[in-house]
């Protein structure tokens, strides 16, 4: 559950924003998430809520997640697919097995609204 | 002041929603890992300086990280400074095995925490420091916490990340724990001298590894049988070599 430092980690950069842009209240939140960040969305929105809870800048944050996609490309011809879901099995091309991924490891805070 | 709400802004400013609004949207667009990523580049430099390898070996708890290095200690200590981070939830008890070794290591104790992070190994970096023989070391081995999960997320500054699993675990590890392996540059497959009892075909674990990252390396060896150990030891002087070069 390293979800939950990284929610902390979020936590303590929302109060330096706000601090900075004199807001008392975070409105909403924008993240991406990959598929190969490690990170699952929905345990890092459960850690958030219960979190948030306890800290009254966040309490009624709207958290929203975008799951982003990785680009496999092929070992064998060089041909990319996209998928944000579970790894293709292979290289729809020429059936290679052997992919690589590019991207999807992200897990990025993109936009936070304040009041 | 406004005097209609008390903002900073002049009294005499209109408003309305598209002109003065008291929400602001911030445009971040930074990695939430930024801060670990920023510490752990920290850490490298570190490591650089005083000449030393350093390895994060990631694997579930008994998969025989400790054992490992209580006998590539045995085997290499003549031939290079080696010391070890330990990380574990509590206990000193894998810090007295490789202390019993006569080389310098510390234990981070994360009391719940499921991963080591940059700044704990920063932490832990400086405590080996002061150990007698921690200031000049060719190789830093870091024992994350056992757990094949959560310490994938965080770089510690490492230079070389290896993900061990042993025979008893089965083969389909890779599978069931991709990240494991994708952010891996080795994949050591250790109790080797356990095959005859197990349903563990190493070339199953193998091709499911390589189809996850065809860039892993693989080896497969006892540390306790010594079977195919030399191809270890092997290896950590190819990375040594090449950290002089």
């Amino acid at each position: 559950m390293h979800e939950i430092s990284l929610v902390q980690g979020l936590l303590s950069q929302l109060h330096d924003l706000a601090r900075q842009n004199n807001m008392t209240k975070v409105v909403s939140i924008t993240m991406d998430i990959g598929p190969l960040s490690g990170v699952v969305a929905d345990s890092f929105r459960f850690g958030f809520e219960i979190l948030a809870q306890e800290d009254a800048l966040v309490r009624e944050a709207t958290l929203n997640i975008n799951t982003t996609a990785v680009t496999y490309r092929c070992t064998g011809c060089n041909a990319t697919q996209h998928s944000s879901g579970d790894k293709p099995d292979g290289c729809p091309a020429c059936g290679e097995l052997f992919l690589l991924a590019e991207g999807g490891d992200e897990l990025i805070l993109n936009t936070v609204e304040m009041e | 002041m406004c005097d209609a709400c008390g903002c900073h802004s002049p009294s005499d400013h209109a408003h309305g929603p598209s002109t003065h609004s008291h929400t602001k949207t911030v445009d971040v667009h930074e990695s939430l890992f930024a801060a670990n990523e920023a510490i752990a580049k920290s850490n490298r430099e570190h490591f650089e300086e005083m000449g030393a390898v350093a390895i994060n070996l990631i694997s579930s708890p008994g998969s025989g990280k400790t054992t490992l290095l209580e006998h590539t200690i045995e085997a290499l200590k003549g031939e290079f400074s080696i010391g070890v981070i330990e990380g574990d939830i509590e206990t000193e008890r894998d810090a007295d095995r490789i202390r019993a070794k006569g080389v310098p290591v510390v234990q981070l104790t994360t009391g719940g925490a499921c991963h080591l992070d940059a700044s704990m190994t920063h932490r832990g970096f400086h405590q080996l420091q002061k150990e007698p023989g921690g200031d000049k070391l060719d190789i830093l081995f870091i024992e994350n916490v056992g757990n094949l999960v959560c310490p994938t997320s965080f770089d510690l500054g490492e230079h070389h990340r290896i993900v061990l699993v042993s025979v008893p675990e089965g083969p389909d590890k890779p599978s069931k724990y991709p990240k494991a392996f994708t952010s891996s540059h080795t994949f050591l497959i250790t109790k080797t001298d356990l095959l005859p009892y197990f349903d563990f075909k190493v070339e199953d674990a193998r091709r499911d590894a390589l189809q996850l990252n065809p860039k892993l390396r693989v080896l497969d060896f006892s540390a306790t049988s010594g079977e195919n150990f030399d191809q270890w030891l092997a290896f950590l002087r190819e990375l040594v070599a090449g950290a002089r070069e």
